[in-house]
């Protein structure tokens, strides 16, 4: 039983220790923004080429997003996008398959 | 792993560019390709790209008090090789490019370099040595999908150091500064991608063990072996 559902036990187990260190780092840890790492790597480019992060302007003007909630809408509509895919393929392989049992034990 | 816009010079970002074309061109023949031999491939592709879409949208907290996001590459890259992946990520981050200013397009060619094609490869890579051994087949998803993601930012950290050398110790000691940034916040998040598409992988073997075995993924008998203990 347990060996059958060994993944997901692992998967679980995974996830909360994920969620533990977490909440140890971010309540022990000083000085943890938890701010994008692009934009750690961008202070250091900063750092390494001593010009001021602002100093850095696109070379190909582009859109920002005026706002975090703004941002965090598209990011949320891509993986809406990512999860009515997987959703609808795991679902027609599911009724692909029960179709399958079905007209065979009918034959 | 973006490089963010502007922060690339642009003699770099012309030599990414043209790396990254070629694959990306290759890709879509390929995909072309596939299409036309097996349309049952098409909802897997689906699946696997859909993750891909998932997991790079979700920045998750790590050890180094900063967020950064699995790529989920790894799945797509064992079933159908790293150049279509390079294609399906090439969306992903041209989408990002284009309405989240998370890279930028003259970036773009440097951040489908990383996350959709060294990484991809390496996975690959991983998945081809050890489909043929006796290694259990989740436990090459796992390997193959983890360092897929890690490799995607030791690239990203090598392209910065390349364009960005320390005055002292040049760019070895400022790939070890960027891997510092980057690839240290990604092993917690690399092993947790790995698990999950592993479990995603044993669904995908429950449900349509068939095309894997057509699509010669892994072999019949190491499929039957996985649906026996699964």
């Amino acid at each position: 039983m347990a060996k059958n559902y060994l993944l997901e036990i692992l998967t679980v187990v995974a996830i909360l220790a994920f969620c533990a260190v977490f909440l140890y780092t971010s309540s022990t840890m000083t000085g943890a923004e938890f701010a994008g790492s692009d934009n750690v790597g961008s202070g250091m480019i900063a750092e390494l080429s001593g010009k001021s992060v602002d100093s850095f302007t696109p070379l190909i003007p582009q859109y920002e997003p005026p706002s975090g909630e703004i941002e965090s809408c598209l990011f949320a509509l891509q993986a809406a996008f990512g999860g009515i895919l997987i959703g609808g393929v795991f679902g027609f392989w599911l009724g692909q398959k029960k179709n399958l049992t079905e007209s065979t034990t009918n034959q | 792993m973006h490089i963010m816009e502007g922060f690339l010079p642009w003699q770099w970002c012309i030599v990414w560019w043209l790396i990254a074309l070629p694959c990306l061109a290759f890709g879509v023949w390929q995909l072309k390709k596939v299409m036309e031999k097996d349309r049952e491939a098409l909802p897997l592709l689906g699946v696997t790209g859909g993750f891909i879409f998932i997991l790079s949208s979700l920045k998750l907290p790590s050890v180094t008090g900063s967020c950064s996001h699995p790529t989920g590459t790894g799945l797509s890259a064992i079933c159908f090789g790293p150049w279509i992946t390079s294609v399906v990520c090439a969306i992903v981050l041209l989408f990002q490019s284009l309405f989240l200013a998370h890279g930028g397009l003259s970036v773009l060619g440097a951040n489908i370099v990383s996350m959709g094609i060294v990484g991809p490869v390496i996975g690959y890579a991983i998945y081809r040595l050890l489909k043929d051994t006796s290694v259990n087949i989740y436990l090459t998803v796992f390997l193959a999908t983890a360092l897929a993601d890690m490799f995607t930012y030791v690239t990203t950290s090598l392209e910065l150091a390349l364009a960005y050398p320390a005055e002292v110790g040049g760019v070895a000691s400022s790939f070890i500064l960027f891997m510092g940034i980057f690839a240290v916040t990604q092993v917690p998040l690399a092993i947790v991608e790995g698990i999950v598409l592993a479990l995603v992988f044993k669904y995908i073997v429950a449900l349509k063990p068939d095309i894997l075995i057509r699509m010669k993924i892994f072999s019949e008998s190491q499929i039957n072996a996985a649906r026996g203990e699964a």
